[in-house]
């Protein structure tokens, strides 16, 4: 377990303000009431395995107990290095995502379950967009009712979802909840 | 006019010019013209040197002979002069000589007045008849005519002055009076002519038609109410007869063919109607540039416009109306206005093309002044009507053709397949289908309705004229807003550019935003997006330049975007997020003077009543928000607020955490643990970690309704689905609240009663009897009524409680009594 190193900070906030934009301060800010302190302390990003983990601060220093091979995880996961080097939010990172997302798509009930399966967000599924989405961005996946499902990367902005026709993809899936039960032993 | 040729007969010679020594002015001639001066007026103004004319004129003689005629008379009577002068000097003992400016020498001789009167006074019988024979002047004659009358009006001015000269003071002040008497007279008699030629026209505008070129002439007057009169009658002359066609001028090969005497005689009077008309037009655009005019020119401007806005010249008068449309004058500006409205809602008159012309010159004007003009020169916008179905017919239409075209395409192809043995009956079938189109054609050439094409054509370019101006308005403000914090940073005092158009642009925007293309959409909503935040990107200058727009205008800019959103998307739910935010923090900025009301309303309503789903967060920030600020405005405002709460509370089951009295935090309120007030994103701003305790305030709120609301609301519960329809708007109750304050203004004292009963009756009967009496301490009369009231409570309990005394007295008297009885009767048949 390490802080993360500066190249490795910028990837790591790149891929979340594509997310967040400038509520990234709040991520970053957010005080935790963890730990013994009267005065709140901060979170902060730790790399332990290829991981990327959010935690508090006293959860990290407690974690320095325990040994760098018996350590399998602490705080939330929210991302990790591939093979090849590059940075991939994973599922777990969706709570923090969720209460910060800037852009946001709201789906069908009738289309969450595909969604949920890992297919892309198609322009049929679509209850709700936010506005002025442009292509590229981090989106944001909720329910009707509020419930974040997952994230992906918009495809169209919200100008080009219009002339859509209803089978053109709008979200291009990353994460979503049902990763869960599917990839159980990768998580 | 006959044209034989006869010899010349001369016109009898006038009674010889007496000279006016030899007149004899008796007293009692003196004493007749004073005392009747209103007869001695009425013949010295008359046209002397006409009438003689007419009397002497010769009715069938050649121009130029008479006119040698009329010089030899000058001569002759030039002549006599002299020698009458010559005749004078023998008296010139009678007084010294007088020298005038222009060196001549005159001698004081008796007055001339009586001379004019005499000549006069053979006028008058012709008088009456003088307009008939005007009339029928030629043309060169009237020149010569009007050429003569100047020079006699010098003549007279000159023998005006020397007669004043020479007369005695007493004739001096008689000749004042006449010449005032003579401007009046002039005055009416030119009034006169102006009726009876209208008169003339209205009743047969064919054969009088050449009377219109002489109302103009008198329209070109000095005198300044001849002129308004003659520009006003003139109005009413061409608002009746002018066609309902408009006049195509012949051409000249046209000229040239032969036509009847019926066709002839109505190109002779339309082009004298056109020409007067024309030159009607020419003077009312200079006159109404003179400030003086300019009022009567522009009303006729406007009615002409109004009643003939087919006719030939309109786009003159339209240019003229819409130069005025912005101009600083109340009433020219209103006139203006209303006529462009009606040429926009009467469009069958002109079938659209005025339309058109008029938004595109509004458009350039709009461009012209770079977007500083009165903000009713955008507002007739509104008054534009677009036929949606005309748009969609046409597209339908389009379909149609090329579903025809594709079904023939079929039809032919399989018409080949099926060889050609049918030859005949295929050319008779297209020589059918030939003559249908013709007749077709032809139909659509009579037919009165315009084609659709061609209204479609028009309503497009309308409509672009229409957007190219909003959106012009729009960057010009965008413009002004992001040059102004670098321009005076700091400096608060600097002169603020008004920006008077926005309010009018952003209605119309709201209306026609159904009809904006998608293209532009992206570009409206960002424009929209950097005004509704009310300034440039720079968190700093934010304060400042938050200033050049209101409140109210920023609060208009959501609602326009959401109603574009909502008319151009059924099929696409988008969520405006920004805008949220705008009115989540607009909603703090928000003063009750200040700020208009019934746009808060309307932006309450459209923003969050009638969106069907919003996220718990948001919903949440703003309940609590609305809930804050209704506690600080007037109970008109508050009341809009609070009905919007419950709306919101209503369709939202979970944001009725915030009802509990028990924080709900956790997993409920996000990441958020506790609520941040001063949050400017609502969706941050952990409101369902709060209770509204703000209701439990409300609920005492002295208005009646309010405090009844608040209750209610706070008896909402989470448990049962309660399905509860909210009857009222924000707008609507927003506007019978502040009815209803004007009236509590009135009745404080009823309401007030209203509010007690309310009180004793309602859940809320907790409250102390002292705290309601301190509260109504402030009426003097309540505290009088209240406290007599408590005392006679009080004064019946202490009665009560006496009177109970004495019964208890005398219950146990008789008691003891009836003790008393009894052991007697034990006592006596002991004995």
């Amino acid at each position: 377990m390490r802080p993360l190193d500066e190249k490795e900070t910028s990837v790591v906030f790149e891929k979340l303000f594509k997310f967040v934009g400038n509520n990234l301060k709040n991520i970053v800010e957010n005080p935790s009431h963890e730990g013994p302190d009267a005065n709140p302390g901060r979170y902060c990003f730790r790399l332990h395995k290829n991981k990327i983990y959010y935690a508090s601060e006293s959860l990290v220093k407690r974690a320095t107990n325990v040994a760098r091979p018996n350590l399998v995880s602490l705080g939330t996961c929210i991302g990790k290095y591939t093979h090849g080097g590059s940075f991939h939010l994973t599922v777990q990172a969706l709570n923090l995502l969720a209460a910060n997302a800037k852009h946001k798509v709201w789906l069908k009930p009738q289309s969450e379950m595909s969604f949920l399966y890992g297919n892309h967000v198609l322009k049929g599924a679509l209850g709700r967009i936010t506005d002025n989405i442009a292509a590229g961005d981090g989106v944001v996946v909720f329910s009707m009712a509020d419930v974040p499902l997952g994230f992906g990367v918009a495809a169209k902005s919200t100008q080009d979802c219009r002339k859509l026709d209803p089978n053109g993809i709008v979200v291009l899936h990353q994460g979503d909840v049902g990763e869960y039960l599917r990839m159980e032993d990768e998580l | 006019m006959g044209k034989k040729k006869q010899k010349v007969v001369l016109p009898p010679e006038l009674p010889p010019e007496i000279p006016d020594d030899e007149v004899e002015v008796s007293d009692e001639d003196l004493q007749f013209i004073k005392e009747n001066r209103n007869y001695a007026s009425l013949l010295s103004t008359l046209d002397t040197h006409s009438i003689t004319k007419h009397v002497t004129r010769v009715a069938d003689a050649k121009d130029d002979a008479l006119e040698k005629l009329y010089e030899k008379r000058m001569q002759k009577n030039a002549l006599k002069k002299e020698k009458e002068e010559t005749g004078l000097q023998v008296d010139r003992v009678d007084a010294l000589p007088i020298k005038t400016l222009d060196g001549k020498l005159h001698y004081r001789t008796a007055s001339k007045t009586v001379s004019e009167n005499d000549l006069s006074e053979e006028g008058t019988a012709e008088d009456t008849n003088m307009d008939e024979g005007m009339v029928k002047l030629t043309k060169a004659e009237k020149r010569a005519k009007l050429k003569k009358m100047k020079k006699e009006a010098k003549k007279q001015g000159k023998e005006m002055a020397k007669a004043e000269v020479e007369e005695t003071p007493h004739a001096a002040v008689l000749a004042e009076v006449k010449e005032d008497l003579t401007a009046e007279q002039t005055f009416e008699s030119k009034k006169c002519k102006l009726a009876e030629l209208g008169n003339a026209l209205l009743t047969d505008p064919e054969s009088n038609i050449k009377l219109l070129k002489e109302m103009v002439q008198l329209s070109k007057d000095d005198d300044h109410t001849i002129v308004k009169l003659g520009l006003l009658s003139l109005l009413a002359v061409f608002k009746d007869i002018v066609p309902g066609y408009r006049i195509r001028l012949p051409t000249e090969k046209e000229l040239e063919m032969k036509v009847s005497k019926t066709v002839r005689k109505m190109r002779y009077y339309e082009s004298t109607l056109l020409s007067a008309y024309k030159a009607y037009l020419q003077r009312l655009v200079i006159l109404e540039k003179k400030p003086l005019f300019q009022h009567v020119a522009v009303r006729c401007i406007c009615s002409l416009l109004d009643a003939n806005p087919h006719f030939n010249f309109r786009e003159s008068l339209l240019e003229a109306t819409i130069r005025n449309i912005g101009s600083t004058d109340e009433a020219i500006r209103k006139l203006c206005c209303s006529t462009i409205k009606s040429l926009f809602t009467n469009e069958g008159k002109h079938g659209g093309e005025v339309t058109v012309e008029a938004v595109r010159l509004i458009a350039d004007y709009v461009k012209a002044y770079n977007c500083q003009m009165h903000p009713d020169s955008v507002d007739v916008f509104l008054s534009l009507s677009f036929n949606e179905d005309l748009l969609k017919s046409g597209k339908t239409e389009e379909d149609q053709k090329l579903k025809d075209k594709k079904s023939k395409k079929r039809k032919h192809s399989e018409a080949s397949n099926q060889l050609t043995e049918n030859d005949r009956k295929k050319s008779r079938q297209e020589l059918i289908s030939k003559t249908r189109e013709e007749v077709e054609a032809d139909y659509k050439a009579a037919s009165f309705a315009p084609d659709v094409m061609e209204r479609k054509q028009m309503q497009t370019e309308t409509l672009s004229a229409v957007f190219e101006t909003y959106f012009r308005i729009l960057k010009h403000t965008m413009q002004s807003i992001g040059a102004r914090p670098e321009a005076n940073a700091g400096a608060l005092s600097a002169a603020v550019e008004p920006l008077p158009l926005l309010a009018p642009c952003l209605k119309g925007l709201a209306k026609f935003s159904h009809l904006i293309d998608l293209d532009f959409m992206g570009d409206l909503m960002n424009h929209l997006k950097v005004l509704a935040s009310g300034s440039s990107n720079s968190g700093n200058t934010s304060d400042k330049s938050s200033k050049c727009l209101t409140v109210s205008e920023r609060l208009q800019c959501c609602i326009v975007a959401f109603k574009v959103m909502r008319n151009n998307l059924d099929a696409l739910n988008v969520d405006l997020q920004d805008f949220f935010i705008h009115l989540y923090n607009l909603v703090l900025e928000y003063r009750p003077g200040r700020d208009q009301g019934e746009v808060l309303a309307e932006a309450l309503k459209i923003m969050l009543c009638d969106d069907k789903h919003h996220d718990m967060q948001k919903t949440a920030a703003f309940i609590k928000r609305l809930a804050t600020f209704s506690l600080s405005v007037g109970s008109a405002d508050s009341m809009a607020a609070l009905v919007t709460v419950k709306h919101l509370l209503q369709k939202n089951v979970k944001c009725r955490n915030l009802l509990e009295n028990d924080i709900g935090g956790g997993s409920v309120s996000g990441t958020i643990p506790k609520y941040l007030p001063y949050s400017t994103d609502p969706n941050l701003s952990g409101a369902l970690a709060s209770v509204l305790w703000e209701l439990n305030i409300l609920s005492s709120h002295y208005h009646p309704s309010i405090s009844t609301l608040a209750s209610g609301i706070s008896s909402m519960s989470t448990a049962h689905n309660q399905v509860l329809l909210s009857k009222s708007s924000p707008q609507l109750a927003f506007k019978e609240m502040s009815l209803d304050q004007e009236l509590c203004f009135t009745q404080q004292s009823g309401s007030i009663k209203l509010k007690n009963k309310r009180r004793t009756n309602g859940p809320a009967a907790s409250l102390s009897i002292g705290s309601t009496t301190v509260k109504s301490s402030f009426d003097d009369n309540e505290l009088q009524r209240k406290l007599i009231s408590h005392f006679m409570v009080h004064h019946d309990i202490k009665e009560n409680e006496r009177l109970r005394k004495e019964l208890d007295r005398t219950a146990s008297s008789l008691q003891l009594y009836e003790q008393y009885k009894k052991q007697k009767k034990l006592s006596k048949p002991r004995r």
